[in-house]
């Protein structure tokens, strides 16, 4: 228990940073212990190793990739800005509601039921398009027809030399 | 220049992290990516050493944790000192050496806080307050954890001189 309690003291013991008291604990076990008193002996050539290790530069290569890096963050800042100019939005917002939709199609097992069903609509609007396509021509056969009608019986007014006396009677 | 005046001291943290000097220049390079990406959010009342410093051991521990299966082995203690520019150290003789290259080995046994901690305060020589400041971390908890990782250190060391002993 007490070895353990002087190896947490002993890096402050080292470094002088211990009380009074702690010292004199320390220096009292320490001269009874053995391998508490070994363990401080490598403890401190830990230490020295430690600060002998080498400091190395940097290879010209690492300095300039460093040194061109605020060029590089500041083009890329600027194409990411393009990117994200307001006015873009809306059109990234329909590519990606696009892209949802058509990955849906794309990657959907059940693929063929949903081009049938396309295939349905796209009928079921031609043919309603047809129908209507023919309407607005019976449309515009009757209002051909009418105009006609109002073009005789105003010409046959007498105002325009008609034989019409009413010409409030169409 | 921020290059200028911090590069080497960033490479070094991370050579000393990693063990590997490739590994440091590509960890000094996305550091100082990240560093230009941040820079606006830096308080101008802090210290921007110890601030760049958290922000490479942030960096460092990250990267560590998502791909620590590749940490195991540092470069060879011989290499280092062959790789261009390297200094030699204060202290000379077949001892020493033997001795750092048991702790530069034995780097990679500690955690990754606790080894962080070790290089700040015994290898870079920063005091106990900055360690803690680096590190955010309260005062003691700095002072154990380095102590902690020291007796690691030593114990590896101890250990191996018995075993060249015993051959």
């Amino acid at each position: 228990m007490t070895c353990e309690r002087i190896e947490g003291l002993l890096s402050a013991f080292l470094e002088g940073e211990l009380s009074q008291t702690d010292k004199a604990f320390v220096e009292s076990h320490l001269a009874v212990c053995p391998d508490c008193t070994a363990l401080l002996s490598v403890l401190s050539r830990t230490q020295k190793a430690l600060a002998g290790l080498p400091e190395l530069h940097l290879s010209p290569g690492l300095m300039a990739r460093l040194a061109s890096i605020p060029e590089r963050k500041r083009k890329f800042s600027l194409t990411f800005d393009l990117v994200l100019k307001p006015a873009l939005q809306p059109v990234f917002a329909a590519a990606s509601i696009f892209l949802t939709l058509l990955s849906f199609y794309l990657f959907n097992p059940d693929r063929k039921n949903i081009d049938r069903a396309i295939d349905q609509k796209i009928h079921t609007g031609y043919s309603q398009v047809e129908k209507l396509y023919a309407t607005a021509g019976s449309y515009t056969d009757r209002l051909g027809e009418t105009a006609d009608n109002v073009y005789v019986s105003v010409k046959n007014w007498k105002v325009f030399g008609g034989n019409d006396d009413e010409p409030n009677k169409l | 220049m921020l290059v200028n005046a911090y590069s080497k001291r960033v490479f070094n943290l991370a050579y000393q992290f990693a063990g590997s000097y490739q590994e440091a220049e590509d960890l000094t390079q996305d550091i100082f990516l990240k560093l230009y990406g941040a820079l606006k959010k830096y308080d101008f009342e802090k210290n921007f050493t110890a601030w760049l410093l958290t922000l490479a051991k942030n960096h460092l521990i990250d990267t560590y944790r998502k791909t620590k299966w590749e940490k195991a082995h540092r470069d060879e203690f011989d290499e280092q000192f062959a790789a261009p520019g390297s200094a030699q150290g204060p202290e000379s003789g077949l001892i020493q050496e033997a001795d750092r290259k048991l702790v530069w080995e034995g780097l990679n046994r500690l955690a990754p806080e606790t080894r962080i901690a070790v290089i700040l305060r015994d290898i870079q020589d920063k005091n106990y307050e900055e360690v803690a400041e680096i590190l955010d971390l309260p005062l003691g908890t700095v002072k154990s954890r380095i102590n902690r990782g020291r007796l690691q250190l030593a114990t590896i060391l101890k250990d191996r001189k018995e075993d060249a002993h015993d051959l």
